[in-house]
């Protein structure tokens, strides 16, 4: 039977597409479907089609009347999720947390992210100015969630994480660096999801780095080394001090 | 990981907040996409309280498979829809298994696509232009598509709805495939 006979799959473009399309529409079923999903492992390419295939079929789903659904829906929703998830309120006076900014807009929030650049090169007076380069990494509201420091004297990079950033446990934080034609490096994953001290890799600092971004991955970090698979949560660029 | 749209690019981040426990982003997502998802639901299992418990379900799955969510792989909206037509379909088995209250037979199939919205203005890009292809298929082909994605049968099963032999059911939706492939290439070729 074709199906069990892996060097057809990979020389046929219509095979691969015509079971991609079936498997995304879920008529490739029992030990084809099997056979299928251990090929989809080792295959990117073949992933891709099964992606475009869900994709041209999910549409379908846009094609029906919008109607919100009532109230209790969201309220069941709530009460089934862990009510410990809502992050407890912090007192005003711990500025790092960025809290007292929120209610003042963007404006207080850049204020915020100066404020804590401002703390952090006084907390590290013994340093060469020429010698450091600082990041806020900021989430899609602006907020700011860590700082970076690049520190070439000692060849460290200190990153700073603020404690309202609550990481689910199965997964963690990993910085990257992103070049100007859009490649991303890592730059290591932080132990614990914690404020961390990581060797200063050269090319962190490089002028052709544009942003230093932070993606949510696996414990191992990144399954891809070419670049994050998880969602990206902040984003911000260098700037020299 | 770039985002294709403006749509993509907010439910991306919307999703990213959600991945780090963020409850007021999950109501955005919530009031972004409910009504979209919900409507969906409801045509899959055409009973309101049994839409509404797959909705339920999914964005309680949404909230806990945020961290895993996956850009590359499918884009927002897509990785959506897949939860609550999975959620709707384990329903729709239930459902049809259990009290056998679930109507089956009603409106299985796609509908005419111009029973959608009433303005296409109101539809994505790709929306658009998925409808526009639907109608360029035969509606046997159209019939038996819908009958798979939407209710999750197998060729047997919607051979047997249909009261057709199998391999015409296989190569009606084989060929209505091919089709829709073709027609979205040259509407995004265009």
């Amino acid at each position: 039977m074709i199906l069990r006979d892996l060097p057809a799959l990979r020389n046929s473009p219509a095979l691969r597409d015509r079971l991609a399309a079936e498997y995304a529409l879920g008529t490739l079923r029992g030990g084809a479907r099997r056979r299928f999903e251990t090929w989809l492992r080792d295959d990117p390419a073949l992933r891709d089609v099964v992606a475009g295939w869900q994709e041209r079929l999910a549409a379908l789903a846009e094609l029906d009347l919008p109607t919100a659904p009532p109230a209790r829906v969201w309220a069941a929703i709530e009460r089934r999720l862990d009510p410990a998830a809502i992050p407890p309120r912090t007192p005003w006076w711990q500025f790092w947390h960025c809290d007292v900014a929120r209610p003042w807009g963007v404006l207080a929030v850049g204020a915020c992210a100066a404020w804590l650049v401002l703390a952090l090169s006084k907390t590290m007076p013994d340093m060469a100015p020429q010698s450091r380069q600082i990041a806020a990494l900021n989430d899609a509201q602006s907020h700011t969630a860590l700082v970076v420091t690049a520190d070439t004297a000692r060849g460290r990079l200190d990153v700073r994480v603020a404690e309202e950033v609550h990481v689910p446990t199965d997964r963690t934080l990993q910085l990257w660096a992103i070049t100007r034609t859009g490649k991303p490096r890592s730059l290591g994953i932080l132990p614990g999801n914690r404020s961390t001290d990581l060797a200063l890799d050269a090319r962190a600092i490089d002028p052709d780095v544009a942003l230093l971004a932070i993606s949510l991955e696996p414990k191992s970090g990144s399954p891809d080394p070419t670049g994050p698979t998880g969602p990206v949560l902040y984003k911000g660029s260098w700037a020299n001090l | 990981m770039i985002p294709h749209n403006d749509q993509d690019d907010q439910l991306y981040r919307l999703l990213a907040a959600v991945a780090m426990q963020d409850r007021q982003a999950f109501r955005t997502l919530y009031d972004a996409t409910s009504a979209q998802l919900f409507g969906f639901a409801l045509r899959v299992l055409h009973r309101e309280e049994l839409a509404e418990e797959a909705v339920r379900d999914a964005f309680v799955s949404i909230w806990h498979a945020a961290p895993g969510y996956q850009m590359h792989l499918a884009p927002p909206l897509t990785w959506m829809v897949t939860i609550v037509r999975n959620k709707a379909q384990h329903i729709r088995r239930r459902a049809h298994a259990g009290d056998g209250s679930l109507d089956v037979e009603a409106a299985d199939g796609l509908a005419d696509p111009s029973s959608g919205p009433s303005d296409p203005a109101q539809l994505s890009h790709d929306a658009r232009a998925l409808a526009r292809c639907m109608e360029t298929l035969a509606s046997g082909q159209r019939q038996a598509i819908g009958m798979a994605y939407l209710h999750g049968l197998s060729h047997d099963e919607v051979a047997e709805r249909l009261d057709l032999p199998v391999g015409t059911v296989k190569t009606w939706i084989r060929r209505g495939l091919v089709r829709l492939r073709d027609c979205l290439a040259q509407r995004e070729a265009a």
